[in-house]
């Protein structure tokens, strides 16, 4: 390949072109490592000429961005195949249960048959004796409690005193096989005293004489109201006199993640007593911490190690109690210990999307501005507290934005049931409220008669605004993707214009991008994200982060960065992301963080790893680093590309004194938010905005629903990767559909899950699935990694309500049960047809639309307010624009001062509960322990 | 999931099929295994032999009025020969890997099904199991508790309805001999014993009369997915046009009761002043009087009784105009 | 006490040999009689690529090719298969050429997290080889036994699309282990190190 650098072991590199001097005597010979490429010319790339579509620095769309001098790779924009899809293709991918240690043991767990009962006795000897049986293990062996929250931590590795909910762990026994393990685990016998048990989200607002759990002093009353939230913001007075109203009562089903892979972990302490956990897990740190906690043992004796993850969408974000069941019989048998679990395990672990009853009020006053919005959310907890706390926020504050409302009033709980526990799931907390936000608005628009997307248009928070609970909103592209959902989906031609039967709706949705406040730890102390470069004689640069791939993209992703930064081909970036002993702390994949804080820790560990191989570079070619240009393996004079070094040979001189090149970079959010309990809830340095249209057929005589097509977009700051943001908003898009038209976890009278298994948990088939046409918008968030935001829960919010409205626009009946299974709708229909007076449903009139003078009168707001954010988003003045204006709010003047009715309260008094429908509200009427000495 | 142990025997021919059919005190056929696998995995009545019949030819054979036990229904769904009925409601059958593996033999035989049976063995034993499995225990339906007589598991096969539609024998045989009967004779109200079947005899295969050709029909079915999802209702109907009138009709459904249903007598009856349109309405009607599923499937029986008027209906609207 | 009636595991069902060609490779193993199919390529064989999602026949992901044919090993008992030609996703490929299905669902986004992927290759692998120019609806016709959570299936139905015209087309997938990139490529009409650079 006729390259002069070139080195044959042993023989001295002094004739070739090193003539630096800088070398120090008896430094080793080697061949240079790495070379070998099929490719050996560079690509000239020059700042100047960066073209706008890779994502130029000059011609923003939405005005200059921190990365822009950055962008010198080519590989930010493009669509990429996932770096590790070629393990996944030829089936060497290696998830939970594929992990296969020599001597290793099957696990099996023993789980409850009672809902809710005391464990009397548990007798393990007849299991102990058995052959092949090497270890038995029940909550008497873990003590400790952990969960993922450090305020509410209420789990076990195995119930001590009480199950908690059919399938609750009781004990566990490590086998030979399978086969002796299983009756292993039947042959552990157990004295239950069964309890009454409360299955009815409801039930849990009262007192209980055996409360599911007890938070000693910070017990509310003698209740299972796990956690309740208040908060009123803005002008309510005026909220409640508005003439145009929407106050629904919703009833949405618990739904689960239904991934494919089941469950699965291998645990196993090395001769040195070191711990080593295989779990396909979306935050391996969480588990480590965990793991230290029930086994008593420091944090830097035990290895997480994440496998492949067989899909995640926020259920393998928990540590969980099977991990720690692993763990504890590898330690007493000395073998590494295996379980995988039955898909029905899969879903009596659970934390699935919360059952809900959400009564929503959407206000709205004669200008057609939105008055406010009021919630009352009582969520279904579950057994367990998970990740409930946060849930129970986001359910209301989650829809404060993307529009500038009047007033916010929310009262929400979360209470304990005995039924496997709610959690985190794609989209956490914000959907279920979110679908009826957004019907509600479709209900006003309605009243009103006006076009709902005129609507939203005229009501939208501009770009660098601050909600009325505080969130710090950067780059919106709302605008954008209500426009181009509206173009491409011919909505002015379809909407209220098609024959009984077919019908096209609207749903917008947003979402955070990051949690702005790390569960664990003060973001004052630590980063939320931490990434480190190592860059060795081969030239290759190893990423290491603790960022979990589940799939998504992430570590598709964090390379493309470092690739960019670093100008270099994606194949020279390898990446260690698997093990908490090499990558560094990380808060794992969930929020929907991955992108915009390790891509921008990476970011920045690229710049560090960048401004050393300049440095050197300099040194060689004596051009100062502002002339250099860093271009594909090559770095050259910008007046002269011919003059320049080689990738290779700059590292070298870079690593001349050093050795192997180390960088770190690291993430933290901005300071931000509001001071009020509870304002940290939802807080994100960016949020991600979304529009969705759907065209629906709803066949009137069976009820159901069949999604034709759907027009998708949503705002994801830059998509760094076209192909993975087209590829989460398709499947957000069927998991979306999934909720509103056929998941659901059923239960039975006697509080029993009916469907945990794949046939009934009814997943949509590719038949179900229509065309989803994926618009990506790109709004240039300024502190994203090259403007980028999340992609991966936002894009599931809008079907929901799309397809809500969508069925309104068909048959004019308006949804408020999820999800909208074809029983359920006949079942509206027949009552439908009973008010109307139609015999024959197919006879049913269908909602057509007249536009009122208020319809002008948006059309005009919404082309002032587009100007308006236009220069928002150009100009170099990004200092928040508070909602609140559109309605009086004076934000130079303290609340104090602001007119009457104006109000910012998250301690309610008497009267603000009064109403006695507010279901959540009642979780007030207890009184915490500690200060029921008080009273 | 273990499987439980057992014994597993593949005679490769009927002779030696039905011999140690004879011999064997408790045991289960296993065709294609779609439908005993699963239940064998959830530990519901699993048996300590298992006799395949996978190697047994005798059971192959495919034509226009006759169709093996043994023959899988991705190949019913796929040979020209077969009736059209037999083939659309065949391609409707869960999805098409089930179809690669399941066969006639094993959808007419299909267990019946229900929420509280079709569980594995540690939710059935959170509710105490139920009659259908482990009956020793005295455990009570779930269904309708306080009737330990009856089971109201659901007979969720779709093929049983279109053979009654047309008019379909079955032929069954043992070590003692072959038998044949009318298609719908085949089963027997109760979700435990199901059919008429004896110990040690299977089904051979199923016949359809030799005018079959002559028979036009349709299937509809109701489901939340276009595949994996059993039938919740499903209604077929096979009617004979000669010179323009209706000469014959026969309706049949499955998936609401323990059985499939033969409302051929209804059909027949409307047939005696047949107006169209109205005739269908009226015969729907009667269909869902006639049909009384239990809450024990995925969909409430309210509406799969519903859905039995709509379904009926629509699988009768070429006959609207006649 | 709770009552215990539960179907004993012990002592297992007899063993037997159970011989099958797996991916062009003799295989002989003890199996029990009542052993699936599944369990016996991933606990045995050592194809561990074959996935248990649902272990009932629902979503898929156990699909592999029983001479030829795709079928579910979750409900296939092994003593069924003896004898057959087995093909599991980690015979798909040509040594480090993938086979044009693997490589159009890379590229296409056809995978996500990729554990239902082994189960949709087999299963679009053995359509083209049937219908080498389907249709979008009869490829969706042909995978509608697999469950896929991530992708929405779009991209799947645009993956075998590509791999139809690919292999219409006769175009080869490279060599996986060919060399990468250069990290010293020369200048472009330059030796790397220009004359007069260098202080």
């Amino acid at each position: 390949m006729g390259k002069g650098y070139r080195q044959a072991p042993g023989k001295s590199g002094s004739s070739k072109k090193r003539t630096d001097g800088k070398r120090e005597a008896g430094q080793q010979d080697f061949g240079v490592p790495g070379s070998g490429g099929s490719d050996p010319h560079s690509k000239l790339q020059d700042l100047d000429y960066v073209p706008e579509s890779v994502g130029g620095w000059k011609k923003q769309p939405r005005g200059p961005h921190v990365h822009d001098q950055h962008v010198t790779g080519t590989t930010i924009g493009k669509s990429t195949p996932l770096v590790d899809a070629n393990w996944k293709m030829t089936g060497q991918a290696q998830y939970g249960d594929d992990i296969r240690l020599p001597g290793e043991l099957i696990g099996k767990i023993l789980r409850s048959p009672h809902h809710y009962a005391k464990i009397n006795s548990i007798d393990t000897s007849a299991a102990e004796s058995m052959e092949g049986v090497f270890a038995v293990a029940t909550g008497q062996d873990s003590a400790n409690r952990f969960g993922v929250l450090p305020v509410t931590k209420d789990e076990h590795a195995m119930a001590r005193e009480k199950v908690r909910h059919v399938g609750d762990l009781v004990a566990c026994v490590c086998a030979i096989d399978e086969a002796t393990a299983i009756d292993a685990m039947n042959a552990i016998s157990v004295d239950y005293e069964v309890l009454p048990s409360i299955h009815d989200m409801e039930d849990g607002l009262l007192d209980s004489e055996n409360p599911i759990h007890d938070r000693g002093k910070y017990h509310i009353g003698e209740s299972n109201v796990q956690k309740r939230v208040f908060q009123q913001f803005g002008d309510l007075d005026s909220m409640e006199s508005a003439p145009f109203r929407h106050e629904a009562d919703w009833e949405v089903a618990g739904l689960h993640h239904g991934f494919t892979e089941p469950h699965a972990v291998v645990a196993h302490w090395d001769p040195s007593g070191r711990l080593t956990v295989w779990s396909p897990q979306q935050v391996p740190h969480y588990l480590h911490r965990a793991l230290s906690a029930v086994l008593e043992i420091p944090m830097h004796q035990i290895n997480v190690h994440r496998t492949f993850v067989g899909g995640g969408f926020g259920g393998k974000s928990d540590p969980f109690p099977h991990e720690m069941c692993a763990a504890i019989l590898a330690r007493k048998c000395g073998r590494p210990v295996r379980i995988n679990f039955d898909r029905e395990e899969v879903y009596w672990i659970n934390r699935g999307r919360h059952p809900s009853r959400i009564q929503m009020g959407v206000f709205a006053d004669d200008d057609g501005r939105i008055a406010g919005i009021e919630t009352d959310a009582l969520i279904d907890g579950g057994a367990f507290a998970s990740f409930g706390h946060v849930t129970t926020y986001y359910n209301g504050v989650l829809h404060t934005a993307p529009y500038e409302i009047g007033g916010f009033n929310y009262t929400g709980a979360r209470v304990w049931t005995n039924k496997p526990a709610s959690g985190a799931m794609r989209g956490h907390g914000a959907v279920n409220s979110r679908c009826a936000v957004e019907v509600g608005l479709d209900a006003v628009a309605e009243q009103m008669s006006v076009d709902p997307m005129t609507l939203r248009l005229a009501n939208l928070l501009p770009p660098h605004s601050r909600t009325i609970t505080g969130f710090r909103i950067t780059s919106t592209g709302m605008r954008e993707c209500l426009a181009k959902v509206r173009e491409q989906s011919g909505w002015d031609e379809k909407f209220r214009n098609m024959p009984l039967g077919r019908g096209i709706g609207v749903g917008c949705g947003f979402f955070i991008s990051g949690s702005g406040l790390p569960i664990h730890w003060d973001p004052e102390n630590f980063p939320h994200a931490t990434v480190h470069l190592q860059c060795d004689m081969d030239g290759g640069v190893t990423v290491h982060t603790g960022a979990a791939e589940i799939g998504q993209g992430s570590d598709t992703a964090v390379s493309q960065a470092v690739a960019e930064v670093l100008a270099l081909p994606l194949d020279m970036i390898r990446i260690r992301s698997k093990e908490t002993d090499t990558a560094p702390v990380d808060l794992g994949s969930y929020s929907s963080r991955v992108t915009f804080m390790n891509c921008n820790a990476a970011i920045r560990a690229a710049i560090e790893l960048r401004g050393k191989v300049m440095k050197a570079a300099h040194e060689i070619t004596g051009y100062h680093p502002d002339v250099l240009v860093i271009g594909d393996r090559r770095i050259y004079y910008k007046h002269d590309p011919a003059v320049g070094v080689s990738w290779l040979e700059a590292v070298h001189k870079a690593q001349a004194d050093v050795g192997s090149l180390i960088a770190t970079g690291a993430y933290r959010t901005a300071p931000m938010g509001g001071v009020h309990k509870g304002a940290a809830a939802g807080l994100a340095p960016a949020y991600s905005f979304s529009a969705y249209v759907a065209e629906v057929e709803v066949d009137v005589e069976t009820g159901f629903v069949k999604v034709i097509k759907a027009w998708a977009a949503h705002d994801c700051g830059k998509a760094l990767n076209p192909l993975a943001v087209k590829g989460q908003i398709i499947g957000s898009c069927h998991m979306g559909m999934g909720q509103v038209l056929s998941e659901e976890m059923k239960y039975g009278r006697d509080g029993h899950l009916m469907n945990p298994d794949l046939l009934d948990y009814k997943i949509m088939s590719v038949h179900e699935m229509p065309e989803v046409v994926p618009i990506i918008v790109e709004s240039n968030d300024p502190e994203g990694p090259f403007g980028a935001k999340e992609a991966g829960e936002g894009p599931l919010l809008p079907i929901l309500p799309a397809v809500c409205n969508a069925i309104y626009d068909a048959i004019g009946i308006r949804i408020d049960e999820l999800p909208v299974t074809p029983d359920r709708l006949h079942k509206k229909i027949e009552k439908h047809c009973k008010q109307t007076g139609v015999d024959d449903p197919l006879d049913l009139p269908v909602p057509r639309y007249e536009p009122s003078p208020l319809q002008q009168q948006l059309v005009e707001r919404a082309e002032a307010h587009a100007a308006r954010d236009y220069q928002r988003d150009i100009q170099d003045d990004r200092s928040s624009y508070v909602n609140g204006v559109l309605f009086g709010f004076d934000p130079d003047i303290p609340m104090s001062e602001q007119k009457e009715g104006w109000r910012e309260s998250v301690t309610p008094t008497a009267e603000d509960l009064a109403d006695p429908k507010k279901r959540a509200a009642k979780a007030w009427s207890h009184v915490e322990r500690r200060h029921q000495g008080d009273a | 999931m273990r499987m439980p142990p057992f014994t597993l025997h593949t005679p490769n021919n009927l002779a030696k099929a039905l011999a140690l059919a004879a011999e064997l005190d408790s045991f289960d056929w296993i065709s294609g295994g779609t439908d005993l696998l699963p239940n064998y995995k959830w530990k519901l009545n699993s048996k300590p032999d298992v006799i395949s019949l996978s190697k047994v030819q005798e059971l192959t054979a495919l034509s226009g009025t006759v169709i093996g036990a043994m023959v899988r229904i991705h190949d019913l769904a796929n040979n020209d020969e077969v009736h059209p009925l037999i083939r659309e409601t065949a391609g409707t059958i869960a999805s098409v890997m089930i179809r690669r593996s399941a066969t006639v033999g094993g959808n007419i035989c299909l267990d019946t099904r229900c929420y509280w049976f079709n569980q594995t063995e540690e939710w059935r034993r959170s509710i105490d199991w139920c009659h259908k499995c482990d009956c020793d225990t005295g455990a009570d339906c779930r269904v309708i508790p306080n009737q330990n007589t009856l089971c109201v598991a659901t007979y969720q096969a779709d093929l049983a309805a279109a053979f009654i539609a047309l008019d379909a024998t079955i032929h069954l045989a043992s070590a003692t001999g072959a038998r044949s009967m009318p298609f719908a004779d085949f089963f027997e109200l109760d979700g435990m014993t199901r059919n008429v079947l004896k110990p040690g005899e299977l089904v051979t295969h199923v016949t359809l009369p030799d005018d079959a050709k002559n028979w036009q029909g349709a299937y509809q079915k109701l489901r939340l997915r276009e595949t994996w999802d059993f039938p919740e209702a499903g209604v077929a109907a096979a009617w004979k046009i000669s010179d323009g009138k209706i000469t014959g009709l026969r309706v049949a459904t499955t998936g609401c009761e323990s059985i499939p249903g033969d409302h051929s007598d209804l059909a027949q009856d409307a047939l005696v002043e047949w107006v169209g349109k109205d005739s269908i309405r009226a015969l729907a009607e009667d269909v869902r009087k006639a049909v009384k599923p239990v809450s024990n499937t995925y969909f409430p029986p309210a509406y799969r009784r519903k859905m039995l008027r709509v379904l009926t209906r629509r699988a009768l609207a070429p006959l609207e105009h006649l | 006490m709770s009552i215990h009636i539960r179907v004993p595991m012990l002592p297992g069902a007899g063993k037997e040999t159970w011989q099958a060609n797996v991916n062009g490779e003799a295989h002989e193993h003890l199996v029990e009689s009542n052993a699936i199919l599944l369990d016996v390529l991933r606990d045995q064989a050592g194809t561990l690529g074959v996935k248990r999602g649902c272990d009932m026949g629902t979503c898929g992901c156990c699909s592999v090719l029983i001479d030829g044919e795709p079928r579910l090993s979750c409900l296939c008992l092994a003593k069924e298969s003896t004898g057959s030609d087995i093909t599991t996703v980690e015979g798909l490929a040509d040594g480090h050429h993938l086979h044009p299905i693997q490589k159009c669902f890379a590229e296409a986004g056809g995978s996500q997290c990729g554990f239902c992927t082994p189960g949709f290759l087999i299963v679009s692998s053995a359509l083209l080889d049937e219908n080498p120019e389907p249709t979008r609806d009869e490829i969706k016709c042909a995978i509608e036994g697999n469950l896929c959570r991530c992708t929405g299936y779009q991209q799947i139905v645009d993956a075998v699309e590509m791999a139809a015209a690919m292999k219409r087309d006769g175009v080869d997938t490279p060599d996986a282990t060919g060399p990468k990139s250069d990290p010293h490529p020369l200048g472009p009409d330059q030796p790397s190190l220009p004359p007069g650079s260098s202080k």
